[in-house]
């Protein structure tokens, strides 16, 4: 069916609605390495305008897919079956904060950065900061169920959403959740819509929990000389009995990205791990840290450098946030792509997985990287490799099957963070195959004509090659 | 459609992982709203182009247009992608295909016709004989009277500034996509300008000359700070706040030299949100202020709103279309009842130090 666009000009304003092919391109596209064309953008910029768009589509049988900075690395944006894309980047307000209540309430466009640059003064924060909360809206961190640095002991995202307001595929508009930190009965629906990913409503408004500042922080870095040995000593942490605010992990490969990239200093070591430890208490601050620095030692780490400068810790983190994009400069001629990306593993199998990514790499001819919040499972990879070749295509495709073999083996989820949409189907649809049916039947309940974000997670093609066009010219058979 | 100079960025461009980064503070994004405006939306016409998946349009040129090449992209792009390099390239390409803002057109048959921007026939540099090259540059070719100003002030500072007859460096022509009139211009500034070492007034001929000529430029601030001691400036006692030109800062790095002659002058330096390499745009650079001087004029207004919220008496800059834009901002937020800060070039606070 074609898409009426002057019925969305009507609905949501000419000057928010598109069909020029050129913006129909720019929209086809997020961070992952899959295109695909879109037959209309709209921006609505209130509730009742993604009603009204909503209703049309349902009637019309026309896919919508909800967008917000198309930062996502799976292509939950990329509309593989063309449609309406929904920018909500305009639906950009944050509606209250209540500090009484230790809450806020907020449009689904409004940028992380941005609501915890207005809350921080306020003493309270929202935790889950992703390392593209400088772009990340608030919404699209919800579809995803996204998390981050802090995840180890803040939680993700699903931590921190009370309740939010829905529009639904026929268009109704549904409130779901609440304003209290517990809730006991009746179906989680709030909760269902957190990892959704666009495939069962338009997140309008969303209710989340703060969370108060701590008063004292301090990081450390240590390095190793084996990752084995920077593996064993985050599974040694998160048992001791102590919570890190941070644990992140990074191997050489990225070590030697963010310092080519961004010359960050890093030390030229196989891997080193950060730690940051927070609270009320300044005496227990420290007295975690130095847990923490005698267990790094037990484990074979050297050099230990600790802080609690907050400039210095800025500097650091923010390498570690940049580190995604830095990766492409690792090698020239090697870009980095997103495809095995973000797996969870359980913490005794820590070691053995960072040394296993970095073996499928060189066993399939690709570089493979190894960093993440590991202290909360997440192990981050990213492929790096000629993308104009199609051997390595080939050797990726191999790479990110064993790598998630792998994972699935040692009782690991395929995605910790950045979701499954298309890239990783492939790999989730294995791990979750008993109750595929049942998300199926949710899915179908709530969007009988199958218009939201359609044929992503378990609808997915099975082959995440052929599932659209990607964004490189070489052609992958 | 032929892309002749985008081939040249092939690999950076595979390097762009898309991950948004760029549109973070993008001014034309925050103004547009539509993500074809930003950054990443401008490479990734790049990229549809040099790989045969998009052909040119008027809107499409617009988009790309749409830019005043602050160069605040690469500062937030982890991968530090020379995005603005890409805009120009992509620029070049449309503008072979007869993409071309009317505007911008005018602009560059002036240089051929005149050798500066305004088609100015009766501009000319104050030619004297001297010892170190200085070149003016189109926009104080205009402001004849700030140009003797500041040569009065060089020399009170014993440099003795050599100055011949001279033609516009050909920035324009690059920024604009005119890459056969670059060429040309070039050659006519080597003939005019064969030095191997300058001093500029205009940041964005030092980040010029230094970029694509090879010669060794340096802002006048540069001069300014290496000197202006021995003049014993008086204070100048008042609170400041100080706008980083983007070629000054993000091309050419220069920080805190303007802030150390901000210091030897007895200011109090009160700093804006956005500054040094995160500075925010002053909306006048790129052609945007022919090509669409709405968009232009609410990116300077902004930037004259975070001035005000920093309570300084002046907001000072060092690039004459920085000063022009701001202070035509500053009495546009002032006759709305906006507030407005007096907008001044540094050379009038040196200026009243040394006199």
């Amino acid at each position: 069916m074609k898409v009426d666009i002057q019925h969305l000009k009507k609905i949501v304003g000419p000057e928010n609605a598109s069909d020029d092919v050129a913006e129909l391109y720019i929209y086809g596209s997020d961070a992952s390495v899959h295109q695909a064309m879109p037959d209309a953008v709209v921006r609505p910029g209130k509730t009742e305008e993604v009603q009204e768009v909503m209703r049309y589509a349902n009637k019309n049988k026309i896919p919508v897919i909800a967008r917000g900075s198309g930062s996502g690395m799976s292509g939950h944006a990329v509309p593989i079956d063309g449609g309406i894309v929904m920018d909500m980047k305009r639906m950009n307000k944050i509606l209250d904060i209540r500090i009484e209540d230790v809450l806020c309430v907020v449009q689904p466009g409004v940028i992380d950065d941005d609501l915890n640059r207005v809350l921080r003064p306020k003493g309270v924060f929202y935790p889950p900061t992703p390392a593209s909360s400088r772009v990340a809206t608030i919404g699209g961190e919800i579809a995803n169920n996204a998390s981050g640095l802090r995840s180890v002991k803040y939680g993700a995202t699903r931590d921190s959403v009370l309740g939010m307001k829905v529009v639904l595929a026929n268009g109704d508009l549904v409130t779901l959740g609440s304003n209290t930190r517990v809730e006991a009965s009746g179906y989680q629906l709030a909760r269902l819509m957190v990892g959704s990913e666009g495939t069962l409503g338009i997140i309008v408004e969303a209710t989340l929990r703060l969370t108060p500042v701590p008063k004292f922080k301090a990081m450390a870095m240590a390095k190793f000389n084996k990752l084995e040995d920077a593996g064993k000593t985050i599974t040694a942490v998160m048992t001791s009995g102590i919570t890190p605010s941070v644990l992140e992990l990074m191997d050489n490969v990225a070590i030697k990205a963010v310092n080519t990239a961004l010359n960050m200093g890093l030390p030229d070591v196989e891997a080193i791990i950060m730690f940051e430890a927070d609270g009320r208490i300044k005496a227990a601050v420290e007295a975690d840290m130095n847990d923490i620095e005698e267990i790094c030692e037990a484990n074979g780490a050297f050099g230990i450098e600790m802080s609690d400068d907050p400039k210095e810790m800025t500097r650091i983190f923010s390498g570690r946030k940049k580190l995604f994009a830095a990766l492409s400069r690792y090698q020239k001629g090697l870009s980095c792509t997103s495809l095995a990306d973000d797996m969870a593993v359980p913490n005794s199998k820590m070691a053995a997985t960072v040394q296993e990514i970095v073996d499928v790499g060189k066993r399939n001819n690709v570089v493979m990287t190894a960093y993440g919040h590991c202290g909360s499972g997440v192990v981050h990879t990213k492929i790096l490799m000629d993308t104009t070749k199609p051997g390595q295509w080939d050797n990726a495709r191999k790479a990110v099957s064993e790598v998630y073999d792998f994972v699935r083996k040692v009782g690991g989820t395929t995605s910790g963070e950045h979701g499954i949409a298309l890239s990783k189907a492939p790999s989730w649809k294995k791990e979750k195959k008993d109750s595929l049916e049942m998300m199926r039947a949710i899915k179908k309940a709530l969007d009988p004509n199958n218009i939201l974000n359609p044929h992503k997670m378990m609808d997915a093609p099975d082959d995440w090659v052929k599932a659209t066009d990607l964004r490189y010219t070489t052609k992958v058979q | 459609m032929k892309t002749k100079h985008l081939k040249d960025w092939e690999n950076e461009l595979d390097i762009c992982i898309r991950c948004s980064y760029c549109f973070e503070d993008c001014p034309i994004f925050k103004e547009l709203g539509w993500e074809s405006s930003s950054a990443r939306g401008k490479i990734l016409f790049a990229y549809g182009f040099l790989h045969g998946e998009l052909e040119p349009s008027e809107f499409i040129a617009k988009r790309v247009f749409d830019c005043t090449l602050c160069r605040l992209c690469k500062e937030k792009c982890s991968a530090k992608v020379d995005i603005t390099e890409i805009i120009e390239a992509c620029r070049a390409d449309l503008a072979k295909e007869g993409f071309v803002l009317p505007g911008h057109k005018e602009m560059l048959e002036n240089i051929v016709a005149t050798g500066n921007i305004f088609g100015d026939k009766e501009a000319r540099a104050p030619v004297q004989d001297g010892e170190t090259p200085l070149f003016i540059g189109c926009q104080y070719l205009a402001r004849p009277n700030r140009t003797k100003g500041w040569i009065k002030l060089l020399e009170k500072m014993g440099v003795k500034p050599k100055i011949v007859e001279e033609t516009c460096c050909g920035f324009p022509m690059k920024a604009l996509g005119d890459r056969e009139k670059l060429e040309k211009q070039k050659k006519d500034f080597k003939k005019k300008f064969p030095f191997k070492e300058a001093i500029t007034l205009c940041p964005t001929c030092a980040a010029f000359l230094k970029e694509d000529y090879d010669i060794d430029a340096k802002h006048v601030i540069n001069v300014v700070l290496e000197k202006l001691g021995g003049l014993k400036p008086k204070s100048v006692g008042k609170k400041v706040t100080y706008h980083d030109p983007c070629d000054l800062g993000r091309s050419l790095g220069v920080y805190n030299q303007p802030r150390e002659v901000l210091s030897k002058l007895g200011v109090e330096l009160v700093e804006m949100k956005g500054n040094r390499n995160l500075s925010n745009c002053c909306g006048g650079g790129g052609g945007m202020l022919v090509s669409d001087v709405p968009v232009s004029d609410r990116i300077a207004d902004k930037r004259v709103k975070e001035a005000v919220d920093t309570g300084a008496d002046l907001l000072v800059t060092a690039c004459p279309t920085c000063e022009q834009v701001l202070s035509k901002a500053s009495a546009r937020m002032s006759e709305k009842g906006q507030g407005s800060i007096k907008v001044q070039e540094m050379f009038d606070l040196l200026w009243n130090a040394v006199k």
